[in-house]
C-alpha cells in the first residue's frame, strides 16, 4: 500500500509541474494531496488526514481551480520556460535533491517507529488548549489573528472600486 | 495565567485589541467621512506606543513559547516609534480620493503585520517564529497590492507573496530537519541538542536562506527592487524600514541564542554573504534613476553592513547591530518621508525630478540631505556612529579584511548618496517641483525623523542603554 | 500499519517532492502554476514533520501541530495570492509571467 502511494505521489508531483494544461496540473495536484492524506491515514494520524482532505484538497484546490476557470482560456496551453532554463533548473533541483538525500541517509535516523497508540482527538484537543509546555494555545490564538488579517487583506485587494465599476457600466 | 502575565505581553495584546477596535469604529463611521479614521487610528497607536514604554515584568509564558525581556521590549519600542512616523507620513496619501474607502483597512493590515513582528521577536520556539513570520508577510502582500488601478502595485503584491511563500517553504524544510534531529521546537532544547552533524548544518543553511529572503541579502534579493518600486511609497517605507529592522532583530536573537553552538559555521556564511550583499547592492544602486529603486538597492547594501555587526557573535556586536538598525530606521524614514511628501503632491519620484529642489523647497531638501548623509555615514550625523560601531566591533573580532572591504563600499555609497544631494542643490532645472506646503501630519512625521537622526547621533546614552540590555541575553 | 517501512523511505519521498516543487517554481511561467508548486513544497514539509513525529518523538505532538498550522497558513496564503492574481488578471487580462513584466530588472 505504501509503495503504491509513494509512486502515486512522485508521479503526480512530476506531472503537476510539467503538464502544459493548467487545469490538468491542478487535478494532478489534487491527486498528490489525496495520496498524502492516505499516507497520513497509514501513519494513523486520522485527524490530520481529515484536515488535509478538507482544507487542502477540498479548500485550496477548489480555490485554485476556480481561479483557473476565471482567468484562463482552457484550450490555451501554458507558456513554458526556454529549454535552457528548464535544463538549468532541473540540474539545480536535481543536485539539491541528491545532496539533501545523501545527507539525510548518512545521518542514520532510527528506522523503526517507536510503538505508540494512535493519537486520539482528545489528546489533540488537550494539547491545542493547553498553555503549558508542549501546548499550543498561543499558536492557536495567533493563527486566528493571521486568518483575520488575511481575510481583511484579501477583501481589500479583491474589492472593485465603486468608481471604476460605474465607468465600466457606462462603457457597456 | 494571572494578570501579570497579560501585562508581560501587553504589546501584542493591546495591538490586537486596537485592530478590533478600529474594525468596530469603522462600522460606526459613515462612508463620507472615513478620513476621521486617520486621527483616530494614529492617536490609538500613540497610546499604544506610550504604554509600551511603561515598565513591566519580563518573563517566559506558555511553557517557553513566548518570552519577554528588556531587550525584546526595547526592540518592539524601536519598531513602534518607526511605525508612528510611517503612519504620520502616510496620512496625506491616505486622504486621497481613491484611498478613502479603505483607510481603516490600511491601519488594520499594517498593525496585524506589526503583531507578527512582535511575536517573532518574542518567540521562544520555531512554531511561533514561523507563525509570526507568516503573520508579518501575508497581509503585507495585500498592502503592496493596495492600489487598484496601478498594475505595478498588484504586480509588486504578487511578486512579494510568491517569493515569500517560496522562502518560507525553504525555511520550513530546514525547520523540519531541525525538528527531526533535535526532537523539539523549543529554542532552549534545540540550543543544547544542536550539534554539527552534516544534516544539521544543511538544515541551518535551509533556514538561513529562508531568512535571507526576508532581509533581502544578495543571492535572494531579486524580488526587492520590483516590490519596492511597485508598492505605494508609504508601504515601501514600511517594508524597507520596519519590516527589515524587525527581521534583523530576529536574526540577531536566533543566531545568538539558538544557533550559538554552530557560530563558527554561520560566521563563514555571513562573511561571504555580507561581502556579496554590499558589493551588489552598491553597484546596482549606482545606476538607478527611480528614487524608490535607488533606496531599495541602498537598503540592500545597508543590510550587508548590518551583517558585519552580527559577525562579532558577542555583546558588542549585538549592541552595534541594534544601534545601527535604530539609526537606519530614522535615516531611511527621513528619506522616504521626503519622497512620499513629494509623491503625494506631484507624483514624481525620479532623481532627475529633484533637480533644483533646494530653490523651491529648501526645508525638504535639507532633510533629504540629512538622511542621505546619515545613510552614507558622514561624521556629524547619526549614521556615522552606526557604521563606526559596526566596523569597530567587526575589527575587534579580527575581521580586518572584511572591514577594509566594507570601508571601500561605504566610500562607493558616498558617491551615489551625494549624487542625490548634488541633484537637489547644484543641478539646474527649468521646471523644478513647485513650492508646496505639506499638511500637518506629514510635517510632524518629517520633524520626528529629523529629530531622531540628531538625537541618536548626539545623545550617547542610547548606546549605553542598549549595551546594558544586550548583556545577559547571550547564554 | 507502517510496520516494516523504514523512516528513510518517507524522507526520500518528501525530499523528492520538495525539489520537484522547486523545479516547478523555477520553470513555470504562469502565476497559478507557480502557486501550485509552492503547495507541493509545503506538502513535502508536512510529510517530514508528521513522519518525524510518528517515528521518533511520539510522546509529544509538535510535528503534528506544525503540520496543522502549515495547512492553515497555506490556506490563508493561497487565498491572498489568488485575490491578487485575479486583480492582476483584471488589469493585464493575462496571468503569465512574461506579460506581467512592466518593471525592468
Amino acid at each position: 500500500m505504501f509503495y503504491f502511494l509513494a509512486a502515486m505521489v512522485i508521479v503526480f508531483s512530476i506531472l503537476t509541474v510539467t503538464s502544459r494544461k493548467v487545469l490538468r496540473a491542478a487535478t494532478y495536484l489534487l491527486f498528490v494531496l489525496i495520496a498524502t492524506a492516505a499516507i497520513y491515514f497509514l501513519l494513523e494520524y486520522t485527524f490530520l488526514a481529515a484536515v488535509q482532505l478538507t482544507v487542502y484538497a477540498g479548500g485550496i484546490v477548489v480555490l485554485i481551480i476556480f481561479s483557473i476557470l476565471l482567468t484562463s482560456r482552457l484550450s490555451e496551453k501554458a507558456p513554458v520556460a526556454s529549454v535552457r532554463q528548464q535544463i538549468l533548473s532541473a540540474l539545480a533541483a536535481g543536485a539539491g535533491a541528491v545532496l539533501t538525500l545523501l545527507t539525510i541517509l548518512k545521518y542514520g535516523f532510527p528506522q523503526e517507529s517507536v510503538a505508540s497508540e494512535p493519537t486520539s482527538a482528545v489528546q489533540i484537543g488537550n494539547a491545542l488548549t493547553s498553555y503549558n509546555r508542549d501546548g499550543f494555545a498561543l499558536a492557536f490564538e495567533v493563527i486566528s489573528v493571521l486568518l483575520l488579517a488575511a481575510m481583511i487583506g484579501a477583501i481589500v485587494v479583491a474589492r472593485r472600486e465603486k468608481l471604476k465599476e460605474e465607468e465600466s457600466n457606462k462603457e457597456l | 495565567m494571572v494578570f501579570n502575565d497579560f501585562l508581560t505581553m501587553r504589546h501584542e495584546l493591546i495591538l490586537v485589541c486596537m485592530i478590533l477596535l478600529v474594525l468596530i469604529i469603522d462600522l460606526c463611521v459613515s462612508k463620507a467621512n472615513k478620513t476621521v479614521m486617520i486621527p483616530v487610528a494614529i492617536s490609538l497607536f500613540l497610546i499604544h506606543t506610550i504604554i509600551g514604554f511603561l515598565p513591566a515584568q519580563s518573563g517566559v509564558l506558555f511553557g517557553g513559547a513566548y518570552h519577554s525581556e528588556p531587550l525584546t521590549v526595547l526592540m518592539k519600542n524601536i519598531l513602534n516609534i518607526g511605525v508612528v512616523i510611517v503612519l504620520l507620513q502616510s496620512a496625506a496619501w491616505l486622504q486621497k480620493e481613491e484611498n478613502r474607502e479603505k483607510i481603516s483597512e490600511f491601519f488594520m493590515i499594517m498593525w496585524a503585520t506589526l503583531t507578527g513582528m512582535y511575536f517573532m521577536i518574542s518567540s521562544g520556539d520555531f512554531l511561533m517564529l514561523y507563525l509570526g513570520l507568516e503573520l508579518a508577510t501575508i497581509p503585507m502582500a495585500t498592502l503592496a497590492a493596495y492600489v487598484h488601478h496601478q498594475t505595478k502595485s498588484a504586480e509588486a503584491g504578487v511578486k512579494f507573496i510568491l517569493s515569500s511563500a517560496l522562502s518560507s517553504g525553504i525555511l520550513l524544510f530546514g525547520l523540519s530537519m531541525i525538528y527531526g534531529t533535535c526532537g523539539s521546537m523549543y529554542f532552549d532544547t534545540i540550543q543544547t541538542a544542536y550539534g554539527n552533524a552534516p544534516l544539521q548544518v544543511l538544515a541551518f543553511l535551509f533556514f538561513f536562506s529562508g531568512m535571507a529572503f526576508k532581509i533581502s541579502l544578495v543571492p535572494f534579493h531579486l524580488w526587492t527592487a520590483d516590490v519596492y518600486e511597485g508598492a505605494p511609497v508609504n508601504v515601501t517605507s514600511y517594508f524597507s524600514v520596519i519590516s527589515k529592522g524587525a527581521s534583523a532583530f530576529i536574526l540577531i536573537i536566533v543566531l545568538y541564542t539558538v544557533f550559538h553552538s554552530i557560530a563558527y559555521l554561520w560566521k563563514d556564511v555571513l562573511y561571504i554573504i555580507s561581502i556579496i550583499t554590499m558589493v551588489v547592492g552598491n553597484l546596482f544602486a549606482l545606476r538607478q534613476q527611480n528614487l524608490k529603486r535607488f533606496l531599495a538597492f541602498s537598503s540592500i547594501a545597508q543590510a550587508g553592513f548590518l551583517l558585519l555587526g552580527l559577525l562579532g557573535a558577542n555583546e558588542v556586536g549585538m549592541t552595534a547591530t541594534i544601534y545601527f538598525v535604530l539609526v537606519y530606521i530614522f535615516s531611511n524614514l527621513g528619506a522616504f518621508g521626503v519622497v512620499s511628501a513629494i509623491h503625494a503632491k506631484t507624483g514624481k519620484e525620479n532623481i532627475s525630478d529633484y533637480n533644483g529642489l533646494y530653490k523651491t523647497n529648501p526645508l525638504l531638501s535639507l532633510l533629504m540631505m540629512l538622511s542621505m548623509f546619515s545613510l552614507a555615514g558622514i561624521p556629524p550625523v547619526a549614521g556615522f556612529f552606526g557604521k563606526f560601531f559596526l566596523f569597530t566591533s567587526a575589527a575587534s573580532a579580527g575581521y580586518y579584511w572584511l572591514v577594509f572591504i566594507a570601508v571601500l563600499n561605504a566610500t562607493i555609497s558616498l558617491y551615489y548618496y551625494l549624487m542625490v544631494v548634488k541633484a537637489m542643490f547644484i543641478n539646474k532645472n527649468d521646471n523644478p517641483i513647485p513650492y508646496f506646503k505639506s499638511d500637518a501630519y506629514t510635517r510632524v512625521g518629517l520633524i520626528c525623523a529629523a529629530l531622531g537622526i540628531f538625537v541618536i547621533g548626539f545623545w550617547s546614552q542610547i548606546y549605553e542603554i542598549i549595551t546594558s540590555l544586550a548583556f545577559g541575553v547571550i547564554k | 500499519m507502517t510496520q516494516g517501512i523504514p523512516l528513510n523511505f518517507f524522507l526520500i519521498i518528501s525530499t523528492l517532492m520538495f525539489f520537484i516543487g522547486i523545479f516547478g517554481f523555477l520553470t513555470r511561467r504562469n502565476l497559478i502554476t507557480m502557486l501550485m508548486s509552492i503547495e507541493l513544497i509545503l506538502n513535502a514539509v508536512n510529510i517530514n514533520f508528521v513522519v518525524f513525529n510518528k517515528y521518533l518523538y511520539p510522546q509529544q505532538l509538535h510535528g503534528l501541530f506544525f503540520s496543522l498550522i502549515i495547512i492553515a497558513v497555506a490556506a490563508a496564503e493561497a487565498a491572498v495570492a489568488i485575490a491578487i492574481i485575479i486583480n492582476i488578471y483584471r488589469n493585464f487580462k493575462s496571468i503569465d509571467v512574461d506579460n506581467v513584466d512592466e518593471m525592468k530588472y
